[in-house]
């Protein structure tokens, strides 16, 4: 026990290890910030600069740069709607609605701090009950992934705005962009008329930074004669009452991005997709509407996607699986610091969990610190004259796009639904839905298909392993009852059981 | 006085041209990866290459290029020019391509610079599934055709190789699962959503002592020091003799057309890289056979593995093309 608390605090009592986390925490927060520039890229670049390092040395960094990264999203999200990584796009449809408002201070304190206690909920789990949480995320099945893909499409009615019809047409078009590039299963070409570029499909992060940052830019022509909005800096770290009323909220969204992250074949951006339905489900009547600019649709995602953090680790740490894109980077980096990161793992090297666990604390804390100060200079970005805000969310949209994968194409791309998506804002359309159907996609089309094979084509055999299976049957479970809960059906059973309360 | 000019402009052309062949490198070198970070080919790549990175006196700036199972970054290469300045760090997978109606390029466009090493292929299955050694799994797939559940990585991967092998060889029948890779097909397995998978030994080692998975055999010529209780499949099935030593490969290229001194300095300084200690001790530990090859004997080994492996894909009916066509000789 004195030697698992030695570790613990391992990296917080060495200076070289302190300070290493804390520069890793302060440039995931950059990296994240910027779209295209992603942790997964950030932590592979590392593993051969700190190849002759010691491992716990590399491994702070690492740490600190995942716990800052997955935060940092969220600052171009709320001051510019460009979410810096997929999984702070839920955060865009409330944060940059707030900026809008003068309150992007606000929106980053409160984001901040939310952010900080999601991580924490994480490593609490990730601590003390790692074995048990990865035993479970292994249980899944691909007919229990496909559920939870079916579940996130439902998503659709909470992020299409004014018209649901509208909305799920471009839910269906992410889908089907989603389908462009090689069958996974087959290496059948699927929409690619031959071209090679087109074989790896369409990037959904240079979609989603041109659905969002470019478009937004363009639409932002239109008031060029409007002065920038002044942004209120007086009220920056949240109030206690705030953050009171949202703990519940906050709580409750942990919990979904801790089993999400742990789940090997999700992470953070479907985890915070599903927090913030979550939170437009259970929020029965915000201040301010969703999508408008409500706090509990800030609280949800951020919560959630730190959250993940530490759901990741929990296979990886346990099982030697990763949890998401980002862990199996860092199993790689174990693997060259001559450890072998699998099920034996934390039965041969304890310290190695301790010391994670310890470290992902610190660089928690390092997040809360970095990310609460500083945000007076961040919010005058959106004060600045939009002749110099414009340009440079361009330039920040082609740098990002291009650094996805080094190619010019995703340029391209980026630019091409930069245009469409000022369309499809102009006519009403939302572009949430196309961005959540190309991330839904792969995860529904792979495991449909994966557990329709396993049942050897046969959908009474699939329809009666759903029934039979427990976890199956309580994610079909739930689906159907969300689907009542959005529908005049429900409202009908309601107001027949209470007819007093219905009528209001 | 125009012919003179032109043979003097022809001169400092040849000039120009050996003295940067000499000087080579004069600037950092890209090293474009085929499969995405944290995968077998990164790790291998990213681990060798600051060894040799020593010997070159330059940074190899690694890319991960991924997609079209590799051939965006071999055709990317392809288009670059041949000076030596871009790297292709890649797998098995181009030799495939052909056969598979995926490109048009395979490794007889690029040098081989090194081949690093092999993969061991292994036979493993769910702690709860009714065979505990390949001949048990083939008797109870014979007896039990298209029941059992085979993890897969998709056409042309590992285990559909390994799997048309197998059913070319014997009588073998099995609905195979394809997964994103076998990271992804090892979890699912201890799930229970397959029984079995071929598997390269590194990945599933880990696992196999762990006890969470078990190990049927290896799929090779002998046993392995990794797993030293695990038979070799030839130990039963003595028809397989011809087909083995098989397994995905890892190696460094550059294109063909390379001028013969950049590509010496370049088998130089991988050579010295896979021999270094440290990454010698990866490859055991992984339970990758370290090859560190190059030129004519490396062509010969990708000849042969290009020849046994695209018939065996073809005869499955895994392959969209003969690999006749492309003057693929039968092994």
């Amino acid at each position: 026990m004195m030697d698992a608390l030695s570790y613990l605090f391992a990296s917080w009592l060495q200076p070289e290890l302190l300070a290493l986390t804390a520069v890793g925490t302060a440039a995931g927060i950059y990296i994240g910030a910027i779209p295209g520039l992603s942790v997964t890229m950030a932590v592979s670049i590392l593993i051969s600069f700190t190849f002759g390092w010691e491992v716990n040395h590399a491994l702070a960094l690492m740490n600190g740069i995942f716990m800052g990264g997955v935060y940092g999203g969220s600052r171009t999200a709320i001051l510019l709607n460009i979410p810096g990584a997929p999984a702070a796009i839920a955060t865009a449809l409330d944060g940059y609605p707030m900026a809008r408002k003068g309150e992007a201070g606000n929106a980053i304190g409160l984001s901040t701090v939310m952010s900080f206690f999601g991580g924490f909920v994480g490593i609490i789990v990730l601590a003390a009950g790692a074995p048990v949480v990865s035993e479970f995320a292994i249980l899944f099945q691909p007919r229990d992934y496909m559920l939870l893909a079916v579940m996130g499409i439902l998503l659709v009615g909470s992020l299409s705005g004014e018209s649901l019809a509208k909305g799920i047409f471009a839910g269906a078009l992410g889908m089907l962009l989603g389908t462009v590039g090689l069958d996974p299963m087959t290496a059948e070409q699927r929409f690619t008329f031959g071209s090679v570029e087109l074989m790896n499909g369409i990037s959904a992060v240079a979609l989603m930074i041109g659905l969002f940052g470019v478009s937004e830019a363009l639409l932002q022509l239109h008031n060029l004669h409007l002065a920038a909005v002044k942004q209120k800096v007086d009220k920056i770290i949240p109030s206690f009452s705030d953050l009171k009323k949202y703990l519940p909220l906050s709580l409750q969204t942990s919990a979904i991005g801790v089993i999400i992250g742990a789940l090997p074949g999700t992470g953070g951006d479907i985890a915070a997709l599903m927090a913030y339905d979550h939170a437009k489900r259970v929020t029965k009547d915000p201040e301010v509407p969703f999508g408008q600019g409500a706090k509990e649709g800030l609280v949800a995602p951020e919560s959630a996607n730190n959250a993940a953090v530490g759901g990741a680790y929990i296979p990886m740490l346990t099982l030697g699986i990763p949890g998401d894109a980002v862990t199996a980077v860092i199993i790689g980096a174990l693997f060259i610091h001559g450890l072998n990161p699998g099920p034996l793992l934390l039965i041969e090297k304890p310290d190695m969990f301790w010391f994670t666990v310890g470290n992902l604390t610190l660089a928690n804390i390092f997040l809360l610190i970095f990310g609460l100060t500083g945000i007076r200079i961040f919010t005058k970005i959106i004060e600045c004259p939009k002749g110099v805000l414009f340009p440079l969310i361009l330039l920040l949209s082609v740098v990002g796009a291009y650094s996805i994968n080094n190619s010019l194409s995703d340029v391209w791309w980026m630019l091409g639904f930069g245009v469409l998506g000022y369309f499809m804002k102009l006519y009403g359309y939302q572009v949430g839905p196309v961005v959540l159907g190309i991330i839904l996609s792969r995860l529904m089309d792979d495991n449909w298909r994966r557990a329709i094979i396993s049942e050897q084509e046969s959908l009474p055999a699939f329809f009666y392993g759903m029934i039979t299976s427990p976890l199956s049957a309580v994610l079909f479970l739930a689906i159907v009852l969300i689907l009542l809960s959005q529908t005049p059906v429900w409202k009908a059973i309601k107001m027949h059981a209470s007819p007093r309360l219905g009528r209001g | 006085m125009l012919g003179k000019l032109m043979g003097a402009v022809a001169a400092l052309a040849l000039f120009v041209g050996s003295a940067s062949a000499a000087d080579y490198p004069e600037q950092d070198i890209q090293g474009i990866i085929q499969w995405g970070a944290g995968g077998s080919t990164d790790l291998v790549m990213r681990s060798v290459a600051p060894h040799a990175e020593k010997v070159l006196g330059r940074s190899i700036v690694m890319i991960n290029k991924t997609g079209g199972v590799g051939a965006i970054a071999t055709q990317f290469v392809a288009s670059q020019p041949s000076d030596g300045y871009t790297l292709l760090m890649s797998a098995e997978n181009p030799q495939l391509y052909k056969v598979m109606g995926l490109s048009n390029l395979d490794y007889a466009d690029f040098y081989p610079v090194n081949v690093l090493a092999r993969g061991v292929p292994v036979l493993v299955a769910n702690n709860d599934a009714p065979f505990n050694t390949i001949k048990e799994l083939v008797e109870y797939v014979q007896a039990n055709p298209g029941k059992v559940k085979m993890g897969s990585t998709g056409p042309g991967g590992l285990p559909s190789v390994v799997g048309g092998m197998l059913s070319t060889q014997l009588d073998f029948k099995v609905t195979a699962v394809p997964f994103d890779g076998d990271g992804p097909a090892l979890t699912a397995m201890q799930g229970g959503a397959v029984d079995f998978m071929p598997a390269v030994l590194g990945a599933a080692a880990e696992h196999v002592k762990a006890g969470r998975i078990k190990i049927l055999g290896v799929f090779d010529l002998e046993a392995s020091p990794v797993l030293p209780d695990a038979k070799p499949i030839v130990a039963d099935y003595p028809e397989f003799k011809k087909l083995l030593p098989w397994g995905p490969f890892f190696g460094v290229f550059v294109k063909r057309d390379t001028p013969d001194e950049i590509k010496a300095k370049l088998v130089e300084a991988f050579k010295t890289g896979a021999e270094a200690p440290e990454f010698q001790k990866l490859l055991d530990d992984r339970g990758y056979v370290s090859l560190n090859i190059s030129g004519d004997e490396a062509d010969a080994f990708l000849k042969k593995w290009q020849s046994t492996t695209a018939w065996v894909v073809y005869d499955a009916g895994i392959a969209k093309k003969s690999p006749e066509e492309f003057g693929i000789a039968k092994p």
